[in-house]
């Protein structure tokens, strides 16, 4: 597929993908400027300020069927800088508030450590880094947007790799495209891919894969070609600027999401927090993909395909006895699985299908499964 | 057969010790010369608390050569202002073993004065030197000796007696031992420093060996009153100590003799004059009440056989049957028992059965027990089902030790007098924390007497914190009759319920710093050693200290909360003073406006009402 477009219509085109950077932009200081109005405010009128913060006790995160995820209830703890057991922490939320503004208004990245670091510029002290991430979480829940929104990254990355054009919105790089299958490595998904336009691509499917060394062997034997396929290494759990690029392949793009997972417990879980979020994340929306699909390795394809596996030990199976209260596991597939799960007392790994070749899995398992994802 | 009556030959008194001196303390060099140090100052205090003279005790060790190694040969001296010893009683004061003023029920720091005497046979076992006494009793004269004791016959040898004159009262005495300065040094130090806080009455100075001088000055002008001699109470009591009470209540009936004869005359006034009975019996009526025991006895006795002296030399009492109220005598002139009888209505008849069957039982109680009054007496007859008019003199052995029982478990005897004891007083005691620790808070109680297997005590107990005081409290100091206790602290009761609080009750956290005070006062301390340095966990005197502790762990929680509330208003203050300031720089910029909002005055006033909350809660610390 050849697209022809003239060097006017590119432009147009740039000035207004950058134009919806902008606006995001403009919106994110816009909810900043509203709450540092409001406590400028107080203080001008003489007053302690304070301001309400929702509440992310374990009481108030509640399943919304409807969202199918966690949200956070209707309770509110307020924050007042008169008590002194919260000025601390009430400070320490107004600089971040500062520091986010600033980050978003010159258009620049950092991480959790880097926001630990950079309050020691300004007499914030944090404790450690635990006590800022928890303030960067604060900040999330008071603003409803999540930490990337204010340019603030995990260190954690997850990669990505296959036919899909982007276009950079960060400064230096606007206007800037890649294809994200012209490095055999994959793409890191950092805040340069997080915020870029998504805008081509050939495939038809996006998979994600848990681990590294699968992600590797996917490349390798083409599966991004074989299958149209965008393929994406979560790294484990996945983490949220990963999740939020997810949505916007599945939104944006419109492609179904499938996951592959190691046969256990937290595989699973894996792909259900891809699906529908983490009960930590409740505070957030737009994290989740809750039609992305979880097509392996089940507990049901350990005998079926006869792997080799590996007893589960005492935390998988209080893992399986914790996830059976979850509501989200109280039908259908996640239901079923966890029980035969619980039933073996045995998991395998991606890595099992090598005992018969090391292309079983891309050869044999995948092309079932992908077959299989489609009546889900 | 010879050998084996050897080995039942008696020791003396010395050679016991002698064999045994670990037991009082005298286990090695460096404990040695803790415990003579101890030994001398302690009866130096015993004998000026007795007198009522306000001590000033100079303790002074030097060492014989001082370029020798330890542990080597000192000479140790205290010297005090006391009464003195009579030189009569030199020699065998510090020259036996067991011999000693300090036997009776009252509180003491030293129980038979044994210590010393154990201090100089030491020093005489390892130097092979006299003790040297000076001592003024009236002063004027001083007596010097130099004795050496014979450990075999437990006797004084005098080596040495002379006399010179003086200005002032007092005793010094100085033993030549085997010492350990450089290991013994610390707690020295510690015990005369610790000393001079429980005796805050007392100068005490110390000369040590590397010539440095530690002087404690009193700071204490009033004495405390002297401790009594008392009865014992009920609850202290067992079989033998009533067996021993009742002999010494009951009188034998005396052997009427010429000798005898001749009292009673001499007493009656009648050297001369021969008088018939009835004048007798008259001249007896008037002078009842002057006439000693023995002779009220006979003039009893007189009155029931209706004899004059002359009659009276020509028989011989055989027996008084008080239960049958008839009395035996044989008559030498006819050669044969006779009896007449006791009439129960005659004045006579108590005199005699006081002296046959012993005191009724309430009377008993009343006289020889403290603090039984005559309905006490009256009730627990009934409680330990014995007649109150019970004759003591005729109790069985069954019903002796019933009586004993009875004793330990009635439960409405008054709490024991405690006169015999003399606790320093919640005043100088809270005076002595002041000056040693100049604490930021500190609270003293002293509780009422109460008694372990009858022997009175009284627990005092004082609470200190911050200040001068270290951290990584709570320091227990521990004291018993004014002694201060520095070894075995493990395994002692204080210890044992201070280990036992939970201090974050309290609001005390961390490692405080925090000072406990405890004295027990008693007519016996339980020592869990004869070195006597731990006191036993006895469940009442547990108690006691737990609720002495309790009492000032709630006031100086108390003034923990008080002292909270001002350091959090002191603390808010402070941290609105930092971090409003920011608060007001952020949202300036963040909202985007140029000029800081106007916060200042707001935040000033709330800093000042912070800080005037603060100085609210310290002035009640202070006021209380």
């Amino acid at each position: 597929m050849k697209l022809k477009i003239t060097k006017k219509e590119q432009e147009k085109k740039i000035k207004s993908r950058s134009k919806k950077a902008d606006d995001k932009q403009k919106l994110i200081l816009e909810i900043l400027k509203t709450h540092g109005a409001k406590i400028y405010d107080d203080l001008d009128n003489g007053q302690f300020p304070k301001f309400s913060i929702p509440s992310r006790s374990v009481g108030n995160i509640v399943y919304d069927k409807q969202l199918r995820q966690y949200i956070l209830g209707n309770n509110a703890a307020l924050r007042s800088s008169r008590n002194s057991a919260q000025l601390r922490s009430f400070t320490q939320l107004m600089w971040l508030a500062f520091f986010a503004n600033r980050l978003t208004t010159e258009r620049k990245s950092s991480t959790l450590r880097d926001v630990y670091y950079s309050s020691q510029a300004f007499a914030v002290e944090f404790e450690d880094q635990s006590e800022s991430d928890n303030i960067i979480v604060d900040l999330e829940a008071v603003t409803s947007r999540a930490r990337e929104d204010f340019h603030i990254f995990p260190e954690e990355r997850s990669s990505i790799f296959g036919d899909l054009n982007i276009e950079y919105t960060i400064p230096g790089y606007e206007g800037k495209t890649m294809n994200l299958a012209n490095h055999p490595d994959g793409y890191s998904i950092g805040p340069s891919l997080t915020t870029a336009e998504l805008v081509s691509t050939s495939a038809e499917i996006v998979i994600a894969i848990e681990k590294g060394g699968l992600f590797t062997r996917f490349v390798e034997e083409q599966v991004d070609k074989k299958f149209k396929s965008i393929i994406l290494n979560t790294g484990g759990q996945a983490p949220r600027s990963t999740r939020t690029l997810l949505k916007r392949l599945h939104d944006e793009m419109k492609l179904p999401v499938i996951c592959l997972t190691d046969g256990d417990v937290y595989g699973e879980h894996i792909a259900m927090v891809i699906k529908s979020g983490s009960a930590n994340a409740a505070h957030l929306r737009e994290l989740t993909v809750p039609d992305a699909k979880w097509v392996g390795v089940w507990a049901t394809d350990i005998e079926k395909y006869k792997l080799p596996t590996i007893p589960m030990t005492e935390s998988d199976i209080k893992r399986c006895y914790d996830l059976q209260k979850d509501p989200r596991y109280q039908d259908g597939i996640w239901k079923k699985e966890l029980d035969v799960f619980l039933k073996l007392k045995r998991k395998a790994e991606l890595e099992a299908f090598s005992k018969y070749g090391l292309t079983n899995i891309t050869d044999k398992y995948l092309p079932q499964k992908l077959e299989l994802a489609k009546s889900l | 057969m010879s050998s084996i009556k050897e080995k039942f030959n008696q020791i003396s008194p010395s050679e016991f010790f002698y064999s045994n001196r670990d037991l009082a303390g005298f286990s090695n060099p460096t404990r040695s010369l803790y415990t003579a140090v101890r030994e001398f100052v302690e009866n130096a205090l015993d004998a000026c608390d007795q007198k009522g003279i306000l001590p000033d005790v100079h303790l002074i060790i030097k060492a014989v050569d001082p370029d020798k190694p330890d542990p080597k040969p000192y000479i140790l001296t205290v010297k005090d202002n006391g009464p003195g010893i009579d030189a009569e009683h030199i020699p065998l004061a510090f020259g036996t073993v067991l011999y000693g003023s300090k036997f009776g029920l009252k509180q003491a720091r030293g129980m038979f004065g044994l210590g010393a005497t154990m201090a100089i046979l030491y020093g005489q076992i390892t130097t092979n030197k006299p003790v040297t006494v000076k001592s003024s009793a009236d002063g004027k004269i001083q007596n010097l000796f130099e004795i050496l004791l014979d450990i075999q016959k437990n006797k004084p040898v005098i080596v040495k007696h002379t006399t010179k004159e003086v200005a002032r009262k007092g005793l010094s005495v100085s033993i030549c031992l085997e010492g350990d300065y450089s290991k013994a040094g610390n707690k020295i130090r510690d015990y005369v420093y610790e000393t001079s806080l429980i005796t805050p009455y007392a100068s005490i100075t110390f000369d040590d060996p590397k010539g440095q001088k530690f002087s404690h000055p009193r700071f204490v002008k009033n004495i405390p009153p002297p401790p009594t001699i008392i009865r014992p109470h009920p609850h202290g009591i067992d079989v033998e100590r009533i067996r021993r009470m009742i002999v010494e209540s009951q009188f034998e009936i005396p052997t009427i003799d010429d000798a005898m004869i001749e009292k009673v005359r001499k007493d009656l006034g009648l050297s001369v004059k021969k008088l018939s009975f009835t004048s007798i019996m008259e001249k007896a009526k008037k002078k009842w009440k002057n006439l000693p025991r023995q002779v009220r006895v006979v003039i009893a006795l007189m009155s029931f056989l209706k004899m004059d002296f002359e009659k009276l030399n020509k028989i011989k009492i055989e027996d008084i049957d008080m239960p049958n109220k008839k009395l035996f005598y044989w008559d030498f002139g006819d050669s044969q028992s006779k009896s007449v009888d006791i009439d129960p209505e005659s004045m006579y008849y108590k005199q005699l059965t006081n002296t046959v069957q012993g005191e009724p039982l309430t009377t008993f109680l009343t006289k020889r027990f403290q603090r039984v009054g005559p309905t006490t007496a009256v009730k627990f007859a009934a409680f330990a089902k014995l007649k109150p008019e019970k004759r003591m003199g005729t109790l069985t052995n069954q019903e002796l030790v019933n009586l004993s029982d009875a004793l330990q478990k009635f439960e409405d005897f008054m709490a024991p007098d405690s006169s015999c004891l003399a606790p320093l007083g919640a005043e100088p005691l809270e005076k002595g924390i002041k000056k040693f620790f100049n604490p930021d808070f500190v609270a003293v109680v002293q509780r009422p007497a109460s008694a372990y297997s009858g022997f009175p005590f009284i627990i005092e107990m004082g609470i200190a914190y911050g200040g001068d005081i270290k951290t990584g409290g709570p320091h227990v100091y521990r004291y018993a009759n004014r002694i201060p206790l520095l070894y075995d602290e493990g395994s002692d009761v204080v210890i044992k319920v201070v280990n036992d609080t939970d201090w974050g009750r309290y609001k005390i956290k961390g490692e405080p710093p925090f000072i406990i005070v405890s004295h027990i006062c008693s007519t016996r301390i339980p020592y869990k050693t004869a070195g006597k340095e731990n006191v036993a966990d006895r469940q009442e005197i547990e108690r006691e200290l737990r609720l002495a502790l309790q009492f000032l762990s709630r006031k100086l929680s108390s003034f923990m909360s008080k002292r909270g509330q001002a350091e959090m208003a002191k603390k808010r203050a402070n941290l609105y003073a930092k971090y409003i300031p920011m608060i007001a720089e952020f949202c300036t910029e963040l909202s985007g406006k140029k000029k800081e909002p106007n916060y200042k005055k707001m935040l000033q006033t709330e800093i000042e009402s912070e800080n005037k909350k603060a100085i609210k809660e310290e002035n009640e610390i202070e006021n209380n």
